[in-house]
């Protein structure tokens, strides 16, 4: 085979911003996911493409489920829809046993949709616009109340109903992490939350059965979910003891961390992330010991991202290369931040489908968009590419097809590797139609052209 | 003023006339008692209780006039005497102290015509028969747990006949009947008058009349009964006839009757009816014509009947050997006929087996039981009722990795909690876990917590991993509190937990048999509930825990009343009100008129237990709820076996419970629920061709249930709350 003519070019290699640990320089390939060969999901769906492995997601969940399970005897998964809601990972999630978490009257509908019972649903988030929430009531969704006025609007739909709702309310508080995420349901240490359980009660057409709390996003500290436990535990029992009510729940909410690297963060995911047991004995240690004997709520998880992010890969096809006036090698992908949304974070692994041989530099990659932020990955060790060289980029599981955009580009088709091999579409790849069937061109903008 | 005096005397006036009502109900009461015992000694004899078939029994003594009164003076008068004693309470309406007063004073019937002589023969052997009776009755129990059967007849009936010799002046001549009777007896076949004079003469009216209306009697009562009491009788005149080599000998012998005794007794009523039982009725009728020959030959010499006496020796020197070899299938509850014995014991067997002696799970999660009661490595001997614990995966390997580590092991460092609430006895805490794959010989239990349950036994949980267990020596710990964490110390070659039971705290004491409430088995991708029993060797188990929200909701206040609408087809039928009853023995039922159904709570199951009467919104309530784990766990599933009395018609049940009598597998029904919304339970139940869809509502707020509603072919029931 001939080699690639390449412009003779000498530079010193640089590896970022240098740090104490240094670099750690292995080729990483990945000529095949779940035992189907990635030229194969190209030639069959196209590039780009979402694959999902079934296998990853189903043993991620027993394996995460089995951590705090087996630490506490009253344990349920609540799948966050906003995470990734495409039917057939939903789906997945509830065989498995999880109800769902929904944010939105459209998740909310979603769920009913693919057959989740009202009674399995969780309806969180601040905006609970009325008509949702009679529905969610009506159908015996789990509301977990964000503010005073989504109390005021359950009084009124309880009475209109005639009935009492079960609700629960989301703490916001201090566990030692910052941001403190304060804009989120009512908070603990000022005593607003006890100001909302008062008010609750004393309204007396709400039964106030449960705690939620979430207290933030990719968290790295196992003893800031200790930390509130035991905040919410003492909580429950103010509010049992004073009050004469029974918290039936306590639900901690996500932000579990996956194996994905943070922009910023130097260390290897393995060496940065704690393993998720930790997570597990921290928060099920926390509460068998603050618990009363025999006592044992429901601790309800909404982990999303810890589930699905590793079970998401994006193959891309290299375009084009090109030298930068700084002499940074980058390339051109088939796949931009329009579809990878959370390149904004991440520094993804970046593996090939086959090895390259060739001396190894950071790299640039960019997606196809005419804009200048439209980075995939930066500093990525790679071999010089020819044209049509497959990348797959991992994890990618978590928000990407949902926070995604038809932005310039369609979408492309996501598919699911079954645990038997076999590969189904999931979510077709975009058409126009698709983009203009929601459009209307008034008449008399109707261009004429011969 | 004026007018609430009066309103006063009104209702003073109104109290006393309700005060009245209330003293005749309670005369009418107490007669319905003493006419209920009277007859129930008569149905006694042939070991069922029934009123109306006692009385036809009354009647048919009085085929003999003279038998039949001096019968029921006896009877009287031992009740009489009874009451006198202030016994009346043990009666309560049955007849198990009267009915061999009733054979003696027939006996004595028998033999001396009625006079004031006679008559105050039979009230004083009436009265000494009580008294006989009831010792008796203590001291067999006591001391052998068998019942005294009819041996105070023998015994009082022989020393009145030895004696009659001296009261010559009072003794029969001939027996007086009606003579149109003995004309139609000399037409008719030599077994049927055998079979029928022979069990008249149990009631001491040898006469094929007696006999038949006793036969039809004992049929009307149990099916059962009757073809033990026919089949009894056949094979032991066959055996009789073989060994005196005449048949006309062997019927004309009226002690024949015993052979029916035997097998009745053996057969149904104080084993479960069975095949095996059926077998050992045989056997017993077959071994007694001796003894029958012997006694009648022994007695003759005295000129008198041997009575009941081989019944009463066969039947118990055999139930006190059957009771000394644990012999399963003792009917430890007559419930009054053998179907209805056999009916409770399937329905109680099937849906109970597990022990008083009862242990929640002592982890969280799923967890697969590495070895059970009797398990083949060492759960043997006197440590045979134990059962260990370990964590696997899909592969069912108990390790990630090599295994080489402990960590590596899935269970290692898990918490482990506490089954019971006791205190604890002792513990160590300072034992080393070894590495996988060996051993620690010297110290086999290694680190562990004893603790005492109130109800009588100690738990041990053993191979703690050191230094994890959180508990001290004497603390009191509640159900459910977290003791230490699963180890591999002592002899454990892998990371498990070891949990029994014994009666005495030392290590190394012998184990007890013990059970697992509330948990669920993982099978085949469905979660099985299970409320009281031991989990199998390779089973994937997971306890749950009894939600108390579910645990309020199917909490029924004393005194609390409920409506309900009963429709049929879509059309409202009728209204109708339960409200909840405790009785005497502190159980709780709901009552509608004179309908009961029976509920308890146990460890963390609502259950009910049994209905009385005929109504149909309780035998829907029991069909669609017979029992209903308190905890909700999506798609759990549960079994039950329902009473045929709950699922059939009257004769329907009795041809089904005839027939299950050969094969307990054909009295099997079988339901299954599920929990198919958290306040949802649907349901089916399938018996030969026929299914019933059923399905509950369960009312969250105002707590039980909200809709019931029944589905077949044929028709759609349903019950709707409304209030």
């Amino acid at each position: 085979m001939k080699e690639p003519y390449e412009k003779p070019l000498i530079k010193k290699v640089q590896v970022g911003l240098s740090n104490k640990f240094g670099s750690v320089y292995g080729r990483h390939l990945r000529p095949e996911i779940d035992g189907v060969p990635i030229s194969d999901l190209v030639s069959r769906f196209g590039s780009p493409l979402f694959v999902f492995s079934e296998r990853r997601l189903r043993e991620k969940y027993r394996q995460i489920y089995q951590m705090f399970s087996t630490r506490y005897p009253n344990v349920h998964f609540s799948w966050s829809y906003k995470t990734n809601y495409l039917d057939a990972i939903c789906a997945i999630l509830h065989q498995e046993g999880e109800t769902a978490e929904v944010v939105s009257e459209f998740e909310y509908e979603k769920a009913r949709r693919l057959g989740v019972p009202g009674s399995e649903i969780i309806f969180n988030g601040p905006y609970k616009p009325i008509s949702a929430l009679k529905r969610a009531v009506q159908e015996g969704a789990l509301i977990n109340i964000d503010h005073f006025d989504e109390i005021y609007d359950l009084e009124d739909i309880a009475e209109e109903l005639g009935n009492s709702i079960k609700v629960g309310i989301r703490l916001n508080m201090d566990t030692g992490i910052s941001p403190q995420w304060t804009r989120f349901g009512f908070n603990l240490e000022s005593g607003q939350a006890l100001d909302a359980a008062k008010r609750i009660v004393s309204g007396g057409k709400l039964i106030l059965s449960g705690l939620h709390c979430h207290l933030g996003t990719f968290l790295l500290e196992p003893r800031a979910y200790a930390k509130a436990i035991e905040k919410m535990v003492d909580f429950a029992y103010e509010l049992e003891d004073n009050f004469g009510l029974k918290i039936e729940y306590l639900d901690i909410g996500g932000g579990f961390p996956s194996r994905n690297r943070l922009k910023g963060i130097y260390l290897s995911p393995e060496i940065a992330v704690p393993p998720m047991e930790d997570f597990a004995e921290a928060i099920c240690d926390t509460l068998l010991s603050k618990l009363k004997p025999n006592d044992f709520p429901k601790l309800i998880l909404e982990t999303g991202r810890a589930i699905v992010d590793e079970a998401g890969f994006l193959i891309t096809t290299v375009h084009a290369s090109k030298r930068l006036p700084d002499g940074t090698r980058s390339y051109v992908v088939d796949a931009g931040v329009n579809i990878l949304f959370t390149a904004f974070w991440y520094n993804f692994k970046v593996e090939l489908e086959e090895d390259i041989p060739g001396p190894a530099e950071p790299c640039i990659i960019y997606g196809p968009l005419c804009m200048n932020i439209d980075v995939v990955a930066e500093n990525v060790q790679l071999p010089p590419l020819p044209r049509g060289t497959r990348l797959i980029f991992s994890p990618v599981g978590a928000y990407n097809v949902t926070q995604w955009m038809q932005f310039i580009r369609y979408r492309p088709a996501v598919v699911l590797v079954g645990e038997d091999g076999q590969v189904d579409v999931i979510r077709e790849a975009e058409t126009l139609d698709d983009v203009i069937n929601r459009e209307r061109l008034p008449e008399r903008l109707v261009l004429k052209m011969s | 003023m004026k007018t609430t005096f009066q309103s006063d005397k009104k209702i003073i006036q109104k109290e006393i006339i309700l005060e009245e009502q209330k003293l005749i109900l309670k005369k009418i009461r107490s007669f319905w008692g003493y006419f209920r015992t009277i007859a129930n000694s008569y149905s006694e004899i042939f070991f069922f209780e029934n009123f109306w078939l006692g009385l036809l029994l009354l009647a048919a003594t009085f085929i003999y006039p003279n038998i039949g009164l001096s019968g029921l003076i006896c009877v009287l008068s031992a009740y009489e005497f009874a009451r006198f004693l202030g016994l009346k309470k043990i009666f309560r309406g049955s007849g198990f102290y009267t009915y061999n007063p009733l054979l003696v004073g027939l006996s004595i019937g028998y033999l001396f015509k009625l006079s004031l002589f006679s008559f105050f023969l039979i009230v004083t052997a009436g009265i000494l028969t009580f008294i006989i009776t009831f010792g008796l009755a203590n001291i067999f129990y006591h001391f052998f747990r068998l019942p005294v059967l009819n041996i105070p007849f023998v015994l009082i009936s022989t020393a009145i006949y030895l004696a009659s010799y001296k009261y010559s002046n009072l003794l029969f001549t001939e027996f007086k009947t009606w003579s149109f009777l003995i004309d139609v007896a000399e037409h008719l076949p030599i077994w049927f008058l055998g079979l029928t004079q022979s069990l008249g003469a149990l009631l001491f009216c040898p006469h094929f009349i007696g006999g038949l209306i006793f036969l039809t009697v004992i049929f009307l009562a149990s099916r059962i009964l009757f073809v033990l009491a026919v089949g009894g009788y056949f094979l032991g005149l066959l055996i009789l006839s073989f060994l005196e080599g005449s048949i006309y000998q062997a019927a004309s012998n009226l002690g024949a009757f015993n052979f029916s005794l035997i097998a009745m007794a053996i057969g149904g009523v104080f084993l479960i009816p069975s095949p095996k039982s059926y077998i050992l009725a045989a056997l017993s009728v077959a071994i007694s014509p001796f003894l029958l020959d012997a006694s009648t030959f022994f007695w003759a010499q005295y000129g008198i009947p041997s009575f009941t006496l081989p019944f009463n020796v066969v039947v118990l020197s055999l139930l006190y050997t059957l009771g000394l070899a644990g012999f399963p299938l003792l009917a430890s509850y007559y419930r009054g006929s053998p179907e209805r014995t056999l009916d409770h014991y399937l329905s109680y067997l099937a849906r109970f087996p597990g022990t008083l002696r009862t242990l929640s799970l002592p982890v969280a999660g799923e967890w697969t039981v590495w070895q059970s009661f009797d398990g083949s490595w060492t759960h043997k001997g006197i440590w045979r009722y134990a059962v260990d614990f370990v964590i696997t995966d899909e592969n069912g390997q108990t390790y990630h990795g090599d295994g080489i580590y402990l960590d590596d092991y899935y269970c290692f460092g898990k918490p482990v909690l506490s089954p019971v609430r006791g205190r604890v006895v002792s513990l160590a805490n300072d034992i080393e876990d070894n590495p996988p794959g060996t051993v620690n010989e010297t110290q086999n239990w290694g680190n562990y917590v004893l603790i005492y349950d109130e109800r009588g036994f100690y738990v041990l949980l053993a191979h703690f991993r050191k230094d994890s267990i959180k508990v001290k020596e004497g603390q009191w710990v509640e159900q459910g509190q977290i003791l230490g964490q699963c180890g591999s110390s002592g002899y454990s070659p892998q990371p498990h937990l070891h949990v029994q039971v014994q009666l005495t705290p030392e290590l190394g004491a012998p184990t007890q048999p013990f059970s697992f409430v509330h948990y669920a088995v993982l099978k085949h991708n469905s979660l099985i509930y299970k409320a009281n029993d031991i989990p199998k060797e390779g089973e994937l188990v997971q306890g749950l825990y009894p939600d108390k929200a579910m645990e309020n909701m199917m909490s029924l206040v004393l005194d609390q009343e409920m409506t309900f609408e009963f429709i049929v087809n879509g059309i409202p039928q009728k209204q109708i009100s339960f409200k909840v009853h405790m009785d005497t023995d502190g159980t709780y039922y709901l009552a509608q008129k004179h309908d009961s159904l029976y509920f308890n709570k146990f460890e963390g199951t609502f259950y009910f237990l049994r209905h009385d009467g005929q109504a149909i919104w309780f035998k829907m309530l029991f069909l669609a709820l017979p029992r209903m784990p308190l905890v909700y766990q999506k798609g759990l599933v549960w079994e039950d076996f329902l009473p045929l009395e709950t699922f059939y018609g009257r004769v329907k049940r009795a041809f089904y419970t005839f027939l299950a009598s050969f094969n307990h597998r054909l009295a099997e029904i079988k339901g299954i629920y599920e929990f198919s919304a958290p306040n949802q339970i649907k349901g089916k139940i399938s018996q030969g061709g026929e299914e019933i869809k059923t399905q509950v509502i369960l009312d969250s707020l105002k707590g039980f249930v909200q809709e019931v509603v029944l589905d077949s072919k044929k028709y759609k029931l349903s019950l709707r709350r409304l209030s």
